[in-house]
């Protein structure tokens, strides 16, 4: 069964590296998201894997069968490697019908007309396009084409599944949508998928492992809520998340075993840390999701109301304490008055210390 | 130790195969090698030629061997300066042979650009801006100058104005004898009516050009500013005009260059009065000193690549002026109001005077039997259909369309232009495809540079250094010759639409058939051939129309003047058999109208497509 193997794979253009000395294992049948800002190598990768774009160097394996070495030349056309790609703009033949799309990689895989009009008749079922059969692309809303490049991808049945962003270009509730039913689909087909998106949120929802990538290097590569609640490092808790992290500057005052206290926000407070601490520098970095800042619910942090965003099911407040703005997520739709003052308090064990020289985390625990 | 030592070489051996497995780079090898050989190294056989001791005069002149150095050439063409004459320098070899010819040249090209650009541009905004009359008419018109040979309108200029008191002056022509006018020399030979005729024919090239932008020019430009409360004058002067002023100057340098090489139009408005330009100077030339023939060639190649460079500089610019999207089509058009008609009127009649009226002159005249004279005694279908004409000691004992020496050049035209079109449009996809692939690296750069290339080679230059070449390759003579340099020549417009096709395709729509094993050529034939199949088309249309209509870049290379039409046409009328000539000429265009009209029919693909990309 198909496990993908990425071995110190870089890639090249010209003196810019894309992407650079990439190390990952794909296990059988997870569903993994790529993730970064556009152009930090995702798309290249996903590319270089499929096989339609050349590794400048590097080693990958598919399923245990090398299919692209630098050292020896080996390099396995992307048809032979028996996977599927679903690419961002869909890529449908505009000349050719819904059935013609869909049955042109088969009729070229030499199935029989029988087998090929039963697989067709298979997909448009399951995708429920069977209306929509002698239509051209054109003919069809951006959902529908969606679906259409879906059972194209999927006819020959690959093992291996890579898409291109394939959400990027519908609109937002038809993205919720289709992502609800590309789950759907992973559990159906029981294939391997690898996922390329920018948004944080189609990352967290959908895979069972993210790789976040930022300027072609690796950043972090674990099961989502690891990476929303243990990032390793600045870019990584920035990057996932929305509202994003508080980034708050503090000052270790002292520290005794496992306990740190802290100046930050104008006040002492305590920092506990789960595990046992390195050695820390004088400035630090406090990250805190918004969720675990409360409001008016004890705790001691006078602040003012900046602004109220109520989206119904939640709030986000942004509150201006000593110097510093920080924002809060609360339960439920609550109006504060701008400038009614509140009172801020920290709760749960994900509270974050980073360096803010080389970003990365030194410790986690509760304040 | 010696799999170490073969490890290098095998490394760099399978970066070759990999290299070449990917069929965008064996096509841009194979065309980089081709078109080397077919552009650069003729260009070398040229500059050879020009020193070098030809048979006949020039070696009697330099009393040297024929293949002998010598710097005679130059020295004769361009240092000539007196030849101690009283009369000096307007006199002297130099000055007659290359520098008025040289002058000439740069006055008339300049004036038919202007007049190109003027006449075609304003058509271009009358057809795309206002609310004129008789729009898809004038539009489906325009372009019929540019379809018919450039010739055609300076033969109509020259039987209708033509008259006893000026040229050679042997007869009047319609305007003379039927109304009684006598136009002066300068308009009917010359500076004035060369300058014309070029600008009317490449009019339609400015407008296709400049009425493609701004058909393609998103309306929210112009719609800003008439927010903000510009008046329509101030619009047309500081947005619309800065947005086409890359595609006037390109049009500008192409007609130009056009302009420059144009052979047959000097040939019969200039040559009565002994008014030489540079292409019809090196013709001269090369029967006498070929050498010299061979300088002037080179000369004008090299103004052609001089307006290219500054082409490309100038249009790799118009890349910031992108703000061509098409996305609003909703133009508010100018009303012409009182004016509408009247404009819209005096273009009809322009077009009319353009486009129909050397047609009907051509069919008057080929009935004609002494010209001058139209009444209707004097006229016979004889030309076109009489049998033993020997009678009228004129030409062919046969009317044209009897005469089995017609039908073999048609035919021999025909399947010269057929084999051109299929040779240059195959070649203008596989280049196109080559470029997209691979667009930006310096491979693709150098091989779209070199397929355009012979764009700028003046045709008539571009067939005597094929004809330098011929004398040093066996197999190259006859149809061989011909269709190669045909297809060579006709490449640019091919390959021009090919790259632009092969541009709007994203490389997905390739890569989803190559997920699932599609072979290359089954990829070109079922997928992205299809899908831009008109702008291909177009890529096969437009080299089969300009070869069937061809004179200058064969003139030099035919066996004999009976094997195309074209020199056909151009032997009887430098013979004066003006009947047959007329009747030939229809026969062309009627020929060149047909296939248009027929591919257009059949395929939707049209000429102005494959300019205007």
């Amino acid at each position: 069964m198909p496990e993908i193997i990425l071995r110190h794979v870089t890639k090249r253009f010209g003196k810019t590296a894309a992407v650079d000395d990439l190390n990952m294992v794909i296990e059988d049948n997870a569903f993994i998201t790529l993730l970064g800002p556009s152009g930090c190598g995702k798309t290249t990768t996903l590319r270089m894997i499929a096989g339609l774009e050349t590794p400048t160097e590097g080693e990958i394996w598919i399923g245990g069968e090398k299919v692209f070495s630098s050292q020896d030349n080996t390099n396995v056309p992307p048809n032979k490697r028996d996977v599927g790609f679903l690419f961002q703009n869909y890529a449908l033949w505009p000349h050719m019908t819904v059935r013609q799309n869909i049955a042109f990689g088969l009729e070229n895989l030499k199935w029989d007309k029988a087998r090929i009009a039963a697989r067709v008749e298979e997909l448009t079922k399951m995708l429920k396009i069977q209306e929509y059969l002698e239509r051209y692309p054109s003919e069809l809303s951006g959902g529908q084409q969606q679906r259409v490049a879906i059972a194209r991808t999927l006819a020959p049945g690959p093992k291996v599944l890579f898409m291109d962003e394939p959400l990027s270009n519908l609109d937002a509730k038809l993205r919720t949508e289709m992502r609800a039913e590309l789950k759907r689909l992973h559990v159906d087909t029981d294939s391997t998928f690898v996922y390329v998106t920018h948004d944080q949120l189609e990352a967290m929802t959908l895979s069972s492992k993210v790789c976040l990538m930022e300027k072609g290097v690796l950043q972090q590569y674990a099961p989502p809520l690891t990476m929303y609640l243990e990032p390793e490092n600045l870019f990584v808790a920035d990057f996932m998340g929305s509202p994003t992290m508080n980034f708050i500057p503090g000052r270790v005052a002292a520290v005794e075993g496992k306990k740190v206290a802290l100046h930050m926000l104008g006040a002492q407070l305590s920092f506990q840390a789960r595990e046992a601490l390195p050695s820390l520098p004088q400035e630090v970095v406090v990250g805190v999701r918004p969720e675990f800042i409360t409001l008016n619910q004890g705790g001691g942090l006078p602040g003012k109301v900046y602004s109220t965003l109520p989206a119904g099911m939640e709030t986000t407040v942004r509150v201006s304490v000593a110097d510093s703005m920080v924002t809060s997520v609360v339960f439920g739709g609550i109006d504060y008055p701008v400038d009614s003052p509140v009172n801020l308090g920290f709760t749960g064990e994900n509270m974050l210390l980073f360096d803010p020289q080389s970003g990365k985390r030194l410790a986690m625990g509760s304040l | 130790m010696q799999r170490a030592k073969a490890s290098p070489a095998k490394r760099t051996l399978g970066a070759l195969k990999g290299f070449f497995s990917k069929p965008a780079n064996v096509i841009l090898i194979v065309f980089l090698v081709a078109l080397c050989f077919l552009t650069l190294y003729p260009l070398i056989l040229l500059v050879g030629e020009t020193f070098t001791v030809h048979a006949g005069r020039e070696a009697r002149a330099t009393d040297q061997l024929v293949g002998a150095f010598t710097t005679y050439h130059f020295d004769k063409l361009l240092f000539t300066l007196n030849d101690g004459g009283p009369q000096g320098f307007t006199l002297s070899n130099s000055w007659i042979q290359f520098y008025e010819p040289l002058m000439n040249t740069l006055a008339v090209s300049v004036t038919a650009s202007f007049i190109a650009i003027l006449f075609g541009g304003t058509v271009a905004w009358l057809v795309t801006r206002t609310d004129m009359k008789y729009k898809k008419f004038v539009s489906a018109v325009f372009v019929f100058p540019y379809i018919m040979p450039s010739w055609t309108l300076a033969l109509f200029w020259q039987t209708f104005f033509r008259n006893t008191l000026v040229g050679t002056g042997t007869a009047n022509g319609i305007l003379a004898a039927v109304f009684g006018v006598y136009m002066p020399e300068w308009f009917v030979y010359g500076y004035f009516p060369i300058s014309m005729v070029l600008g009317l024919h490449y009019a339609p090239f400015a407008y296709i050009l400049i009425g493609g932008i701004l058909r393609n020019m998103d309306a929210n430009l112009e719609e800003a500013a008439t927010i903000l409360k510009t008046p329509r004058s101030r619009i047309l002067r500081r947005i619309t005009l800065p947005i086409v002023r890359p595609a006037m100057l390109s049009t500008l340098l192409l007609v130009f260059a056009s302009s420059m090489s144009a052979y047959a139009v000097p040939v019969f408005l200039g040559s009565p009065v002994r008014y030489y330009v540079l292409s019809t100077k090196m013709m001269s030339l090369m029967n006498t000193y070929p050498g010299q023939g061979y300088i002037i060639a080179a000369v004008m190649i090299l103004f052609g690549v001089a307006i290219l460079a500054f082409n490309q500089k100038v249009t790799g610019s118009r890349k910031s002026y992108t703000t061509v999207t098409g996305k609003s089509g909703q133009v508010s058009l100018i009303k012409l109001k009182k004016a509408n008609r009247p404009i819209a009127v005096a273009l009809l009649v322009l077009m009319l005077l353009v486009a129909v009226l050397p047609l009907l002159s051509f069919a008057l005249e080929s009935v004609t039997i002494k010209a001058g004279n139209y009444s209707l005694d004097n006229m016979t279908l004889e030309f076109w259909i009489g049998r033993d004409l020997d009678y009228l000691d004129q030409g062919d004992s046969n009317g044209i369309l009897l005469s089995p020496k017609i039908w073999r050049a048609l035919g021999y035209s025909l399947l010269l232009a057929v084999t051109c079109s299929l040779v240059a449009g195959t070649c203008g996809v596989l280049v196109g495809y080559g470029i997209a692939r691979r667009r930006g690296s310096r491979l693709a750069n150098a091989v779209n540079a070199l397929s355009f290339f012979p764009y700028l080679m003046p045709s008539l230059a571009f067939g005597a250094i094929y004809l330098a070449m011929s004398t040093r390759i066996p197999l190259l003579h006859g149809f061989v010759l011909l269709a190669l340099i045909g297809s060579v020549k006709y490449l640019p417009f091919a390959s021009r639409s090919g790259v632009g096709a092969m541009l709007q395709l994203s490389g997905e729509i390739e890569e989803a058939a190559v997920i699932v094993g599609v072979p290359w050529w089954k990829r070109m034939a079922r997928i992205l051939f299809p899908i831009q199949k008109s702008s291909f088309l177009s890529g096969y249309l437009l080299p089969m129309v300009s070869c069937m209509r061809e004179l200058s870049l064969f003139v030099l290379l035919v066996p004999t003047s009976n094997t195309i039409l074209t020199t056909m046409l151009m032997q009887y009328s430098e013979k004066g058999w003006a009947q047959f000539g007329n009747a030939i000429n229809l026969l062309i265009i009627a020929v060149v109208l047909l296939i248009n009209l027929l591919v257009n029919k059949l395929t939707g693909a049209s000429i102005d497509k494959g300019i205007g990309g």
